[in-house]
């Protein structure tokens, strides 16, 4: 299968910035795939992502080596705008993501829209479709900056997917949500999955990302340290070296020695509730 | 949320014109007096614009904008009427104090200009959204970068507001003196502007890239989600008030 984001040798390093954000990052993400890009703070979570659409090296001017070809585009040779229509990106603070130029939420969704230039029927259709889909019916007429943490971030993925792009990128969307508005968010992102969409998503949320991910790359200091399977990254012994916690059931499971037939380690509760049943049976 | 807009949603037929129609009408009530230059036409002109509030059911508004402007007016009247460069006509003496006709009249037609000034931007300020007046600026050419930067400047200051007294709130609750004499105040402004600039910069930051994803910078022609609804009654205004200026400049050359 053709990858539908390819990252090759990526480096990059902000203008003023003393070390590489980013160091010989290469990777693949296949179309309908969710990534989980976790690892610490000053991991480069948040300059990959802004490299998948282009910010970096466009908005961000610093010295970018290596190669992200998003969706069949390579993101040097065209511009952010151009990008936005095959890369989207959800920033961390869902304040700073309201234009502040538009007084109801309808009105910031077709934002984007107006800017490539749709036809109106068109722009109306596709902001009642995204509406529905994010569960805004009822703030439809309210003022962006009237919603709650989570309503506004749902604002701001149904903004991004209104422009329709195949592949979408969170850069820690719910850093800064309390729990409910997180759930929203991963619920959001569960409607992006059943769309068929590939997704990458930075998140602190070991355990989120456990249950939804496919694959998850693990960052240290701009470096790919892991890109695997949950339960094979989750598993690693080096993982609090590395700036990250495991899963809870995971480091329960561990000091239980309650691994799969592979040797590894149950990453969701579901996972973990199965081995021990089957424990439990076996012995 | 609060916005920066005087804006008082009504039913009416000033309401329901577009806000270029409603720009040119009061552009040209204020401009005429001036063009003119006499009592009378500036009269005519407030007599329409006090009407064109009576219609938008708005006109209780300006009242208190005119009264929280009579100190400047009754001053007005006491310099121009005692000390205009003119002055010729006693009117009359208070004591040792002489008004002259001439000053009257001079502060008389300053007042009613004024007076003009104010209620023709209240047509326009009161009855009209300022993000559909924006808007319709960026129909006729007007950058939407400039009208990107006008439309939320109106949200973004009552936010900043916000933000400030959520960091005075912060400074407050680690001891800080906010209140009482003028010169703690200012004190206490001072350690505040270091976290609200730097919150500024890194939101004004964040809030360039999120537009750029979402196509702000697209250098084709943009589309609107509203359609623009021109009234039936915007091209006689149009034409009116277009007769109206042609007339005043005619009136000034030849009289």
């Amino acid at each position: 299968m053709k990858p539908e984001v390819m990252v090759q040798d990526l480096s990059y390093r902000y203008d003023d910035g003393e070390e590489k954000a980013l160091d010989g990052v290469s990777f693949e993400v296949y179309p309908g795939e969710f990534l989980g890009v976790v690892g610490p703070n000053k991991a480069g979570k948040s300059t990959l992502c802004q490299a998948l659409v282009g910010l970096v090296p466009h908005f961000f001017h610093g010295n970018m080596d290596g190669r992200v070809v998003a969706g069949g585009i390579d993101t040097r040779e065209t511009t952010v705008d151009e990008l936005s229509k095959t890369v989207g990106l959800v920033f961390q603070n869902p304040f700073t993501q309201v234009t502040g130029a538009k007084l109801t939420v309808y009105e910031e969704i077709a934002f984007g829209l107006e800017n490539i230039g749709l036809p109106r029927d068109e722009i109306t259709r596709r902001v009642d479709e995204m509406i529905a889909l994010f569960g805004l019916e009822h703030v439809r007429h309210h003022n962006p900056f009237e919603l709650s943490g989570g309503q506004m971030q749902r604002m701001a993925i149904a903004s991004i997917m209104a422009l329709r792009p195949r592949i979408v990128a969170l850069d820690e969307p719910t850093s800064q949500l309390d729990p409910q508005g997180s759930a929203e968010v991963f619920q959001a992102v569960a409607a992006l999955r059943n769309q068929g969409l590939t997704v990458i998503m930075a998140e602190q949320k070991v355990e989120k990302i456990a249950r939804y991910a496919d694959r998850v790359l693990l960052m240290h200091k701009g470096k790919v340290a892991a890109c695997d399977r949950p339960e094979v990254v989750f598993s690693r012994d080096n993982l609090l070296d590395l700036g990250i916690r495991p899963p809870a059931y995971t480091s329960v499971a561990r000091e239980l020695d309650l691994r799969r037939p592979d040797g590894t380690l149950p990453v969701t509760l579901d996972d973990a509730v199965a081995l021990l049943r089957n424990s439990s049976v076996n012995s | 949320m609060r916005t920066i807009s005087l804006y008082v949603e009504k039913e009416s037929f000033i309401h329901g014109l577009d806000p270029v129609t409603k720009l040119w009408l009061t552009a040209s009530l204020l401009i005429i007096p001036f063009i003119v230059g006499n009592i009378e036409s500036t009269l005519v002109c407030l007599g329409i614009n006090l009407a064109l509030l009576s219609v938008a059911r708005v006109i209780r508004r300006i009242f208190s904008i005119l009264a929280m402007s009579l100190v400047l007016i009754i001053t007005l009247f006491i310099i121009q009427g005692m000390f205009y460069g003119g002055n010729r006509t006693e009117a009359f003496a208070l004591g040792s104090l002489v008004f002259y006709r001439e000053g009257l009249r001079y502060a008389t037609l300053l007042t009613l200009r004024f007076f003009n000034i104010i209620s023709a931007s209240m047509v326009l300020i009161l009855t009209t959204r300022p993000s559909d007046l924006i808007e319709s600026l960026v129909r006729r050419g007007l950058s939407p970068r400039i009208g990107y930067v006008l439309a939320s400047v109106l949200q973004i200051i009552p936010m900043m507001i916000s933000n400030t007294s959520t960091i005075m709130d912060a400074q407050r609750s680690r001891g800080m003196e906010t209140e009482g004499r003028l010169v703690t105040r200012m004190k206490a402004y001072l350690p505040l502007m270091a976290p609200l600039v730097m919150s500024s910069l890194v939101a004004t930051q964040e809030r360039a890239m999120a537009l750029e994803v979402r196509a702000f910078g697209a250098r084709n022609p943009k589309t609107f989600l509203h359609e623009e609804i021109i009234s039936r009654h915007a091209l006689p205004i149009r034409v009116l008030t277009s007769l109206g200026l042609v007339a005043a400049v005619i009136w000034r050359v030849i009289l």
